[in-house]
């Protein structure tokens, strides 16, 4: 029996996956330019990428936790389409943003 | 001391490569998902997370503890794009890399075999495992010929 449903956790990690990876291109924008954040990141751990890891992580499982629990637990309702096309233009946006800075200020 | 941080970064490289493989072979397996191989499937999703994590964790290591030295090199040499532009956009990049990864097994929780779906969410997860992969190893690639070349120029 053919069921195309996607599991909850398929869904809140996939949302949580795009918005973390938008998240943390934005933060290397924001750390590069702004002296007080990367000094902060540097001395949060021994160097400002772990610092970026470690965030980008909590954010990926506790977004991907918090989603899962909308709906009454049910997760959020999302078409297969717009799942996929979210991370995977979130994915690529964050890569150009990036690829993007690092060209311009490198 | 150079020989142990050469381990380091060929280990590094090893797990990124079997990260790889294992991606392409999870994208080969789903085009092909029966239940047959859906147990294959999930363990080799499962083995893709750890071969990243084990590729991120031991090639942070390395950058933290011994890519200062190379740095300063590759920014005296003919090629500074090697660590401005390459090396900058590799570490941040694999970032998205590791999340990719851990999220596959989660994504392949399902039957695949029985949910079109969810293997259409698998597909785009490994293929975009698989090209980012690429782009990682030949980003390395570049970084180690940007050393090179400015010992060769010393």
């Amino acid at each position: 029996m053919n069921d195309n449903s996607l599991g909850k956790y398929t869904v809140s990690f996939g949302l949580s996956l795009a918005i973390t990876s938008l998240l943390s291109a934005l933060l290397v924008v924001l750390k590069e330019l702004n002296e007080p954040v990367l000094n902060w990141m540097k001395h949060a751990t021994v160097h400002h990428w772990v610092t970026h890891g470690i965030f980008n992580l909590i954010v990926f499982v506790v977004l991907g936790w918090a989603l899962a629990q909308l709906n009454g637990g049910a997760g959020p309702k999302i078409t297969t389409k717009a799942l996929i096309t979210g991370f995977v233009g979130a994915v690529v946006i964050g890569g150009l943003i990036i690829a993007g800075f690092y060209l311009i200020e490198g | 001391m150079s020989n142990f941080s050469d381990v380091i970064l060929m280990t590094h490289v090893l797990f990124g490569m079997l990260c790889i493989i294992a991606s392409v072979w999870v994208f080969v397996d789903v085009l092909n998902a029966s239940e047959a191989n859906q147990a294959r499937i999930k363990g080799l999703s499962v083995a893709v997370a750890v071969f990243m994590w084990l590729a991120y964790l031991i090639g942070g290591y390395w950058y933290v503890v011994f890519y200062a030295t190379d740095k300063a090199l590759i920014l005296k040499g003919p090629w500074p794009f090697a660590h401005n532009f390459v090396m900058e956009m590799k570490e941040h990049v694999i970032l998205m890399l590791l999340l990719l990864a851990t999220y596959l097994p989660i994504a392949a929780s399902s039957n695949l075999f029985a949910n079109r779906s969810a293997r259409s969410v698998v597909l785009w997860v490994a293929g975009l495992i698989v090209l980012i992969g690429m782009t990682m190893d030949g980003s390395g690639a570049i970084i180690g010929m940007g050393a090179k070349v400015a010992l060769l120029a010393k």
